[in-house]
């Protein structure tokens, strides 16, 4: 469905991705791991538009994306839960969620899939009219992961769901990824937390300054010696 | 680096609270000492306040209404701010032409003091409309000259460019005037004040004493509320008008969203400028004179009001416009119309320094 | 076409404007610049095996600008001139005479640059140094001698360099964009007035009263460029630019209106300063005159029209201004302007005083700003507000900015290409502009609305504004470097540029590896 060729992205002059190619499957769920810096967020900022690669070629479903703007490419039907979570912090619940479907003029798909993310993060139905800034974490977690699902994307990109939260939450969160996945929605999703990624992911990739160092299934890479020794804190 | 201890550091002896407070009235103090000198003159306000208590009601009536103009062009410097964090150096430019364009299709139509009120009203609708256009259509070519491919570069560079845009606006302004074998309602002089006929009905609706209110002055209020009004709603509840609140609130978080951001942002200053030109419009009938150089005066207002406000913050802009209306209009009649100018930029400085946020402002910037 | 030719065809035709304007006697002079011009332009892009081929190479740049600047007199005299009803006197012959002069001139020139930038670096800057300085020394006696009465505006156009160089500190070292610059050149300038003039009673009449106040006046607006820079230390860029031009417009104001100056204290009533009759401080509108001149021993006072000891005067505070930056440029305050230009919190963490950076940076663009102002006043022997107003402010920045943010040498550049344009050139392009209307084109036009319209509209010095507005505009957009950049300034623009194309731009790329 999505296949990165040797992508190379730099800012300004310093190349942070230095030749990334993989590959997501329909139905997948694919997750990226690797440390701080390594270069995961570039790589789903570079998917999504809003970085350039300088060279490689990204297709999805056979189109090319690095030539499009950020909001073809949302049409096209990748949406993303970005780092940060990046919620609007002046707009409500509500119309944070209205904004993710923003792309599509379908007004009965669209109160279909409130529904659906309402009913994943029922949480947020409680606070629909409340502005997202005063969200917790978590909250804003799932608004923004609920906000992706808005725009009913074929491919969703998950950045670093469990910054910041509780472990129970995190718990939730990736157990909320499997059930979106199992809807039928394929997840790209990249992550610090390798042990809960890697539990969940079908395939797995490792990303180390730049470079696909590791891939492999998810089990596997589990049980693999250098994942478990550089990512899964053992000795 | 902040000293945030409880030590307290050896040679200052006083507490901050302690040391702002001094601050203050220090300052306070040389305002009172200096301030004569700019029309501030305390005793002599009182007593003439005191002495004739209706004028002051009749200064707060026209700031009010000139406050109500201000408001909209503030309304222009907050849009553009809260979704590009650009001082639209040649807003007030914008807005100084698009009077000139008023007058030019009054001109134009033959309509003035003599003709109908029918006449008159279709008149003066027609002149909005092509107001309204020609600001909209001027500031957003504006943007997409000279400002967009800047938006990468270093803070200053558009800034700059703004200014420069503003110059070449005002040389325009000053051709335009100078257009007497086209427009022979521009008068003899190039750089003259052009005269606007008097269309707005003069009949008074409430008068005591030196308070006149007539119904030119309640058109113009009602007409700049409503138009703000207007925007409000739009930026509210329209598609475009909650793109343009994320856009503002998050621009890569917008772009996740499917918004076309730079349609967004050419949107934005095409509203921007279609209310330069209801004020231009507004500013030629209600005060009956128009010259290439008002930008200065009125941008400097205009932002003053919507810094004041909460840059950003189109509430805010409003309260700002109609606050910065009312002080202009005090310090015109109780300290020096000369110093009137000098006084609200006072006001920009104290402000920035102090409240940088401005009245409504949130931390970040806000729209709504 | 050879490289010689090629510069020396550029280096011409900026010079044929020129001539085109002002006629043959201007030749001589651009003869000399256009020569010298295109040998440096050309040395700048050719390797030469040696310093004959260097010499002759420089002769050739130099004699094919001179020999456009000889068409350039001819197309004036015999083309122009008669279009604006002033058919020039001479003979042909004498306008072919000039025209050689002009071309032996430019030969000479770039030949003798040409020997120059053949020897080692350090005989290399002085010869070309020597050459500069033995130009700007005898250049008011040249222009005396062929009467082509530049002087007067040059010197002018120098005191605004001044200020160039001035506010280059403030916006090309330190980086903060002030607006209002014009505000402390009126403080100098009324701190000078004040003193050597009768407006407050003053008028020190010491013959060497020039000398101290000018100094004084310098110190005055330092004080006020600590003053008026305190408050903007808070404020980012473009707020910064806000305040400033606040600042800018408030005190034009200020002056403008402190003519009744009486100051009570406020709570008792006591009467401070004007009691008896308030000061009339600045003379409002109609300004402060006459101002004294100064005095040297051996020159005697300095007169209105005697150009020569203005022209050094105003050449030796340049010469001063340069070295003093200079050497802030070099010196620690240097550096730290340039690491808080570069990154404010970077900076503040590696142990620099922002706070102290950033007042010294507009007290010291002050201070020059001052040396300035109080030229003026003297040299023009009357000041007023309307001097002072935000378009100067604008102009000094186009200056810094069309030259090159940081760089001197930029600077003075650009100061130069746009005073001259604005004080020279352009008044007399509207002179000659209305004669050629008045001798060859109005008279040809019927309708006598559509005649006045003409005559009063088609005015290129009605189009100031414009033209500054759009160098603004053009410079930022195309070269927001300036002419001669500072080779850390083009990688910060660019570096931003590259940035963005990465993000923005729907390029080809390029093949997969």
């Amino acid at each position: 469905m999505l296949e990165l060729r040797d992508v190379q992205t730099y800012y300004g002059n310093i190349q942070a991705l230095k030749g990334i190619s993989l590959k997501v499957n329909q139905g997948e769920v694919v997750t990226l791991i690797g440390s701080n810096g390594a270069g995961k967020t570039t790589t789903l900022r570079t998917i999504q538009g809003l970085n350039r690669p300088r060279y490689g070629t990204i297709l999805f479903e056979g189109k090319a994306l690095e030539t499009l703007p950020t909001d073809t490419i949302v049409r096209l039907g990748i949406s993303q839960s970005p780092e940060g979570r990046l919620v609007f912090p002046r707009m409500t619940v509500r119309e944070n969620l209205e904004m993710g479907a923003f792309s599509r003029s379908d007004k009965e798909g669209i109160a279909q899939d409130m529904e659906r993310a309402l009913n994943l993060f029922p949480r947020l139905r409680e606070r629909l009219a409340q502005k997202a800034g005063t969200l917790s974490g978590g909250e804003q977690q799932m608004l923004a992961i609920g906000r992706a699902l808005m725009a009913r994307p074929r491919l969703l990109l998950l950045d670093e769901p469990s910054m910041g939260l509780a472990p129970m939450l995190v718990e939730q969160i990736f157990q909320t990824v499997i059930e979106i996945n199992e809807q039928g929605t394929t997840v790209l999703l990249v992550e610090q937390n390798a042990r809960m990624a890697l539990a969940v992911a079908d395939r797995g990739y490792v990303l180390q300054t730049g470079r696909i160092v590791l891939e492999d299934t998810g089990p596997n890479l589990l049980r693999s010696e250098t994942v478990r020794k550089a990512y899964l804190g053992e000795h | 680096m902040a000293t945030t201890s409880p030590t307290v550091r050896t040679g200052s002896a006083l507490p901050r609270w302690a040391r702002n407070l001094a601050l203050t009235l220090l300052i306070l103090y040389i305002v009172l000492l200096v301030g004569p000198i700019a029309g501030l003159d305390a005793p002599r306000i009182w007593q003439s306040i005191a002495a004739e208590p209706k004028t002051l009601v009749q200064v707060a009536l026209v700031g009010l209404a000139n406050g109500s103009i201000i408001a909209i062009i503030a309304l222009g410097y907050t849009l553009v701010y809260g979704i590009i964090e650009l001082i639209n150096f040649a807003h007030a430019d914008v807005f100084m032409l698009t009077a000139f364009m008023s007058l030019t299709v009054l001109g134009a139509i033959g309509v003035d003091q003599k003709s109908s009120s029918g006449q008159i009203f279709v008149g003066v609708l027609v002149a909005l409309v092509v107001a309204v256009l020609f600001g909209a259509l001027l500031n957003a070519s504006i943007e997409r000259l000279a400002y967009r491919r800047l938006r990468n570069a270093p803070r200053l560079a558009p800034l700059i460019s703004a200014i420069g845009v503003s110059f070449i606006l005002q040389n325009l302004g000053l051709f335009w005037g100078g257009l007497r074998i086209i427009f022979p309602v521009m008068g003899v002089n190039a750089a003259a004040p052009k005269t606007f006929p008097q269309l707005l009905p003069e009949g008074i609706l409430f008068q005591d004493g030196p308070i006149i209110f007539r119904q030119k002055d309640l058109i113009i209020i009602l007409a700049s509320v409503a138009f703000m009004i207007a925007l409000r709603l739009f930026v509210q509840y329209t598609r475009l008008g909650k793109a343009m609140r994320a856009t503002a609130q998050n621009r890569d978080a917008a772009k996740i969203m499917g918004i076309n951001v730079d349609t967004v942002i050419a949107f934005t200053f095409l509203l921007g400028g279609g209310l330069a030109g209801v004020a231009g419009l507004l500013v030629g009938l209600y005060n009956g004179t128009i010259v290439f150089n008002m930008g200065l005066t009125a941008g400097l207002r205009a932002f003053t009001a919507a810094v004041l406000g909460g840059i950003g913050n189109i509430t805010g802009a409003m309260l700002g416009g109609f606050l910065i209306g009312l002080l202009a209009a005090f310090s015109d009649v109780y300290f020096s119309s000369r110093w009137t100018n000098a006084w609200v930029f006072a006001i920009l400085v104290v402000i920035l320094i102090f409240r940088p946020l401005g009245l409504l402002g949130e931390a970040g910037g806000e729209k709504a | 076409m050879s490289p010689a030719v090629r510069t020396g065809i550029s280096a011409g035709l900026l010079a044929v404007v020129v001539v085109l304007l002002f006629g043959n006697l201007s030749g001589v002079v651009l003869g000399l610049l256009a020569g010298a011009g295109a040998a440096i332009l050309l040395d700048s892009r050719v390797e030469w095996p040696n310093r004959n081929a260097a010499i002759v190479g420089g002769a050739t740049a130099g004699a094919v600008a001179g020999l456009l600047i000889l068409v350039g007199q001819f197309i004036h005299d015999l083309f122009l001139m008669p279009l604006a009803g002033q058919p020039v006197a001479t003979a042909p012959g004498s306008t072919l005479q000039a025209g050689l002069i002009a071309v032996v001139l430019a030969a000479l020139a770039g030949a003798a640059v040409g020997a120059i930038v053949t020897q080692a670096e350090r005989p290399r800057q002085l010869g070309l140094l020597g050459l500069l300085v033995a130009f700007v020394i005898l250049f008011p006696f040249l222009d005396q001698q062929i009467q082509l009465g530049w002087t007067p505006t040059v010197i002018s156009v120098l005191i605004y360099v001044v200020l160039a160089l001035g506010l280059n500190i403030v916006v090309g070292y330190a980086g903060l964009l002030d607006l209002g610059y014009a505000a402390f050149f009126a403080i100098g300038a009324y701190t000078t007035g004040l003193l050597l003039s009768p407006q407050i009673g003053i008028n020190w009449d010491h013959p060497l009263s020039f000398w101290l106040v000018i100094w004084i006046a310098a110190a005055v607006a330092g004080l006020f460029g600590l003053i008026l820079g305190a408050p903007t230390l808070p404020l980012r860029g473009d707020y910064l630019a806000i305040v400033t031009l606040g600042f800018g417009e408030i005190v034009p104001i200020v002056f403008r209106n402190l003519t009744r100056v009486e100051i009570k204290e406020p709570f008792t009533g006591t009467c401070l300063i004007g009691c008896d009759k308030a000061i009339n401080l600045t003379g409002g509108e109609a300004g402060i005159n006459p101002i004294s001149h100064p005095w040297l021993p051996l020159v005697g006072q300095f007169r209105t029209g005697q150009d020569l000891p203005w022209y050094f005067l105003i050449v030796a505070i340049i010469a001063l201004t340069i070295f003093l930056i200079s050497r802030l440029r070099n010196s620690r305050l240097g550096r730290a302007w340039t690491a808080m230009r570069e990154d404010e919190l970077a900076a503040s963490s590696m142990g620099i005083d922002i706070v102290r950076t950033k007042l010294l940076a507009f007290a010291m663009g002050a201070t020059f700003s001052g040396f300035g102002g109080a030229f003026f006043a003297s040299y023009i022997s009357a000041i007023f507000p309307g001097v002072f107003d935000f378009s100067v402010s604008v102009i000094i920045l186009c200056m810094v900015i069309l030259g090159g943010l940081g760089n001197i040498t930029g600077v003075i550049l650009g100061g130069l290409i746009i005073m001259m344009s604005d004080r020279l050139f352009l008044p007399q392009l509207a002179t000659l502009v209305k004669n050629i209307l008045n001798t060859s084109v109005l008279p040809t036009i019927a309708d006598p609305a559509m005649k006045d319209f003409v005559a009063t509209s088609v005015d290129p010095s009605q189009f100031r504004l414009l033209l500054f507005g759009l160098t603004l505009v053009i410079m930022m957009l195309v070269r927001p470097e300036g002419l001669i950049p500072n080779v850390r300034r083009r990688a910060e623009f660019h570096e931003a540029e590259a940035g963005a194309e990465a993000t923005v731009a729907t390029e080809a790329k390029a093949p997969a590896k």
